[in-house]
């Protein structure tokens, strides 16, 4: 009767039947953690595939607009003289070479980016005239050359805003107006369609009326093939102080870093998600053991090897995590699309302009959710595998074991808590690395939820007879439960602990944010009117008042003072300096607060030395000192400038460089101004002067002319935006979260079936059998509240001490508002009786004589 | 491993397992001795918690002694490792218990087919063989029900096909009728009887039962943790 061999292996198809059969009748157990995989899963996958497509957008658009440029001769803020490009290409000595002229233009409510070439110097460059249909490039070559304002733009913007070719519209530079004609347009190809859709071709010429740089040139594109020191420095000793010659890829990794730490907070934030995702599954594959242990102790008795045992549970994680992940790369995909057009925003908002029209589905964003979802899934049911098959048989038999088992290792497993929390300050103490913070936090993390076991033990051990008072023997029997099924209730508490903690962290960091915000906002925007030109958001570099308009604000009676700002950005070697320059009103100096140095010895160094004050985000990435050196490259070559003190400042994380007005004039030879602010004579009224600013400038220039409080609201709801993401991604561990509550109760319920069933049988009524789930549940959430409020500030401590400081480089002051951990408290047990109601409900309505038949 | 100084079948040889109790040692079996013929029907007696069941589970392979050896056709199962003794188990010993055991998500045809499968054997063959056995205790109609949708009396018998099935040498029977009407009792017993003669399996039968020893060939009595075999009382 022996048959063929491969009956004998392990995957034997009846036990593989059973275990199908037995997932397909818990199917409530099934769903609810594929969707706690799922929703990890997700979760992750959308914040990789939302940074991924930020960063695929970003680095086509650099592509799209460098082309085949291997070097870029640059300058500072007033960009190249012209006249340098003739001079380069008469020395003979310029390699294959092409001037452009960038920047950003409004077109009603949308940005446009304008990019000026030369038609002729071109081609080798870049095919943007290429993607011209044939029926439209006609005498476009001499429209660009020769018509003023012709621009060429792509046909679907074209179709959007309703043009047709050769008709003119307006189109709005710095606030002013100007005139444009659509010479064309181009169809480019799908790979480049999202890139170039918002982009504008124009003669050089064209663009600089357009933009109002008359003579200037943003940098010189060129193409060197064999690269070699002595070609390059041949090269930089042709051009005049303050330009300069860098490789074309080295401003796209300078713009790229700035939005580093964004993404990898993002980041982490998933995977938090995830982790708690795969509590869920732990818990819901350790219960389903947990269920059969008779079964599996027939199994064994029957001749199922202890491996056999291991690779069916183990299958189950396989298959749970698959479906999980599957389902939560849709989810992904999904919610991607939502999430991009988030993280396009925040990067609009605090970095550069970006346009991520859609999401790209790469194959490694897809591939990094499937490792995570399955090989997570496998990792989560290693624990549950291996009790099932490493137990005898007869201990497998014996239910009570496994609650002995727990107990005995309440002990090693708090003690591996501590280790893994001593770890965790050691990783934080020893590294100033960012990952190194995360890492931390995530063994952090792992140490208390490794603890937690023990707590809930020594909570129940004294609240016991707290609820005996209280509410007589269902209060015991509540509380006795919880720990009687320490080895499920545990696991629970700490998955809902974290997920509440997490909450609390991260609302404690954000909350100490806003605070922080909110009280430098008040100081540093004390001035009465803000104006500045109405121009797109993260192109302020780009604009100025104009001249006119400048006149116009000096010389209005009702100003008692005039601040003036001109934020530009300095490019040195693989770096952008952000440097504003200056000039202050007597009344602005009070606004500033140092973190290092006094206003008695910074101020006088600034107003008359070569000094500058740095931010404090600048001085940690940069690790500078008040009293340290920083040099810059300027239009009159490298320039060593004393740092007179550190000053406060949440504007920009990468950190800004102030100094006062003439110095940045004497070395950039810049005299635009970007914005203004007015200091009023005391009991002129703002909304009067505000009306009057807009009646005296007119049509001169479109202009953002606010009122400070305005402006400082403004502000806090581009705060509130940024964090938007944030609480986004805080619902969703809650969501996770509460989905892994709600199987563990379920799971806790359904064992304690018998045990139920028997108190009905003595004569509990449905109403008290309810009365004691909730209680029990209730108790688990109350718990798990109370657990999570320590981790809940640790964790936020750590955010904003270590996560926040390394990534961003700003300090702030804690604030814990009481509303925050009471919310966590109310969240915990809101969370934990929801997700007991249906548990509840179905264990009183369950006939007791059922129950114990099952059984 | 090998012994071959006894024909016995089974040989026990100085059996003793304790238990820890609390914070006291529980010595269940002690010294425990005795032979076992091939084909023997041996019946198990002895108050509760007297350690029948221990050595049922012991001559199983599902636990191991203190001391002692255990030797079932001449060879040593408690000298195997845990991998051996469960192939040895698998592929010698059918165990039927009070409480049926059977496996709530498999069928009855496969519940019957899973020790086969298990041993590898031709399942085209063993389906044929467990509808034979199924038409023998008079269950052929009910081969795609699941136990749940059994009686008592019909799940203990699909729990003695399974236990023969796969033609064990020994089947080790745990108050396999405990959990029955007098009746289905009765019924379970000429039926296991009945297999057990015509497959020439040894059985050894933990029973609280006199009357149920008396169909054995012999009757072990545990008694303070030593063994008392029919001859002995004789």
């Amino acid at each position: 009767m022996r048959g063929s061999s491969s009956l004998l292996s392990i995957h034997s198809s009846l036990l593989w039947r059973a275990s199908l059969r037995h997932l397909s009748r818990h199917p409530w157990q099934m769903v609810l953690s594929t969707l706690g995989i799922a929703l990890g899963v997700a979760v992750v996958v959308a914040v990789d595939l939302a940074n991924e497509s930020a960063r695929r957008a970003f680095d086509l658009s650099m592509e799209t607009v460098t082309g085949q440029t291997t070097h870029q001769i640059v300058a500072g803020p007033t960009g190249l003289d012209e006249q340098l490009y003739v001079t380069l290409r008469r020395s003979g000595r310029l390699p294959v070479s092409a001037p452009v002229v960038e920047g950003h233009l409004a077109y009603g409510e949308e940005t446009l980016q304008l990019l000026g070439i030369d038609p002729f110097a071109e081609s080798r460059f870049r095919d943007l005239l290429s993607h011209v249909p044939a029926e439209g490039e006609e005498g476009l070559l001499q429209r660009l050359l020769t018509q003023p304002g012709a621009v060429v733009m792509s046909r679907e913007r074209m179709e959007g805003f309703g043009l047709s070719v050769g008709q003119p519209f307006e189109l709005w530079s710095s606030g002013q107006r100007r005139q444009a004609v659509l010479a064309g347009y181009f169809e480019p190809p799908p790979e480049q369609k999202a890139v170039l859709r918002d982009l504008l071709v124009a003669d050089i010429s064209t663009a600089q009326e357009l933009l109002g740089r008359m003579g200037q040139l943003s940098r010189i594109d060129l193409i060197l093939p064999d690269v070699d020191a002595e070609r390059l420095d041949a090269i930089k000793s042709l051009l005049p102080a303050g330009n300069m010659l860098i490789s074309a890829a080295s401003r796209g990794l300078a713009m790229q870093e700035m939005t580093r730490a964004f993404s990898v907070n993002l980041t982490a934030m998933s995977l938090l998600a995830l982790v708690v995702g795969l509590f869920l599954i732990y818990n819901t594959l350790s219960f389903s053991v947990l269920q059969r242990r008779e079964l599996m102790g027939q199994l064994r008795v029957l001749g199922a090897t202890p491996a056999d045992l291991f690779r069916l549970v183990l299958g189950e994680g396989l298959l749970i995590g698959s479906l999980g992940t599957l389902l939560g790369l849709l989810l992904g995909i999904l919610l991607a699309e939502e999430l991009v057009q988030l993280v396009t925003q925040t990067i609009n908002d605090l970095y550069f302009v970006l346009t991520v029209r859609e999401f790209l589905l790469t194959p490694m964003g897809i591939i990094k959710g499937l490792l995570l979802g399955v090989g997570g899934s496998l990792l989560a049911v290693v624990v549950p595998a291996s009790e099932a098959a490493l137990s005898p048989p007869r201990s497998v038999q014996n239910r009570s074991g496994v609650e002995r088992g727990a107990q005995r290792l309440l002990q090693p497993f708090a003690w591996s808590g501590v280790v893994l929390l001593i770890a965790a300050a050691v990783l934080l103490l020893l590294s100033d690395s960012l990952l190194f913070g995360f890492i931390a936090l995530f063994v952090l993390v792992l140490g208390f939820s490794l603890l937690t076991p023990l707590w809930v033990s020594l909570i129940c051990r004294y609240c016991a007879p707290v609820f005996g008072r209280l509410f007589g023997s269902l209060g015991r029997m509540a509380v006795g439960g919880v720990q009687a099924s320490l080895s499920r209730t545990g696991v629970a508490i700490a998955a809902l602990s974290i997920a509440v903690a997490t909450t609390v962290g991260v609302g404690v960091m954000v909350g100490s944010f806003r605070v922080s915000v909110q009280q430098w906002l008040e100081s540093s925007l004390q001035a009465d009117i803000f104006i500045s030109p109405d121009a797109p958001s993260g192109t302020g570099h780009e604009a100025a008042l104009a001249p006119a308009v400048l006149q116009i604000i000096e010389q209005l009676p009702e100003v008692a003072g005039i601040r003036q700002s001109r934020p530009v950005e300095i490019q040195s070697g693989d770096e952008i300096t952000h440097l504003t320059a200056l000039r202050l009103a007597a009344e602005s100096y009070a606004g500033v607060q140092f973190l290092e140095g006094t206003p008695e010895t910074v101020w006088p160094m600034f107003d008359r030395e070569q000094a500058v004050i740095i931010s404090e985000p600048y001085a940690y990435h940069h690790e500078l000192h008040a009293g340290d050196t920083l040099e810059l490259e300027t239009n009159r070559g490298r320039q060593p400038f004393k740092i007179a003190g550190v000053f406060r400042d949440y504007e920009t994380e990468q950190g800004v460089v102030k100094m006062r007005m003439p110095l940045y004039q004497h070395y950039w030879g810049d005299k635009s101004v970007y914005s203004t602010w007015l200091y009023l004579q005391p009991g002129v009224d703002v909304d009067a002067m505000l009306d009057k600013l807009h009646r005296l400038v007119g049509d001169q220039q479109a202009l953002r002319i606010r009122a400070s409080k305005t402006l400082r609201e403004a502000s806090i709801r581009t705060f509130d935006r940024t964090f938007a993401i944030t609480h986004v991604l805080r619902l969703l561990v809650i969501g996770v979260a509460f989905v892994g509550i709600l199987s563990a109760l379920m799971a806790l319920q359904l064992e304690k079936a018998r045990e139920l069933a028997v108190l009905r049988a003595m004569g509990f009524t449905p109403r008290q059998v309810w009365g004691l789930v909730t209680a029990q549940t209730g108790f688990m959430g109350l718990v798990s509240g109370l657990l999570a409020l320590p981790l809940g500030l640790v964790l936020a401590a750590v955010l904003v001490f270590v996560v926040n400081r390394r990534a961003f480089g700003w300090s702030m002051d804690v604030v814990v508002p009481g509303m925050v951990l009471l919310d966590a408290m109310l969240l915990a047990l809101v969370a934990a009786l929801l997700a007991g109601l249906y548990p509840a409900w179905r264990m009183s309505q369950t006939a007791p004589a059922q129950a114990l038949r099952e059984e | 491993m090998e012994n071959n100084c006894s024909n016995a079948f089974i040989r026990l040889n100085s059996l003793t397992r304790t238990y820890l109790q609390g914070e006291r040692q529980q010595r269940v079996l002690d010294s425990v001795c005795g032979e076992i013929q091939r084909g023997e029907t041996v019946a198990l007696l002895g108050r509760s918690g007297c350690g029948k069941s221990t050595l049922l589970n012991l001559i199983g392979g599902i636990d191991q002694p203190d001391e002692g050896d255990i030797f079932i056709n001449g060879t040593c199962i408690n000298q195997m490792d845990e991998h051996g003794r469960t192939l040895f188990r698998r592929r010698h010993i059918g165990f039927i218990y009070q409480f049926f055991n059977l496996i709530p998500t498999l069928t009855v045809i496969e519940n019957l087919l899973l020790p086969l499968e298990l041993n590898g054997y031709d399942l085209t063959e063993g389906q044929r063989r467990s509808m034979t056995l199924l038409e023998q205790v008079g269950l052929s109609q009910r081969e795609a029900s699941y136990p749940d949708q059994l009686s008592g009396g019909e799940q203990q018998r699909v729990a003695v096909v399974r236990a023969l099935v796969h033609r064990p040498a020994v089947v080790l029977a745990d108050e396999p009728t405990g959990n029955l009407d007098a009746e289905s009792g009765q019924q379970v017993l000429e039926l296991l009887d009945q297999l057990v003669r015509d497959e020439q399996c040894t059985l050894i039968m933990v029973t609280h039962s006199q009357a149920i020893a008396a169909k054995a060939d012999r009757v072990f009595n545990l008694r303070q943790g030593r063994l008392v075999t029919s001859e002995d009382l004789v």
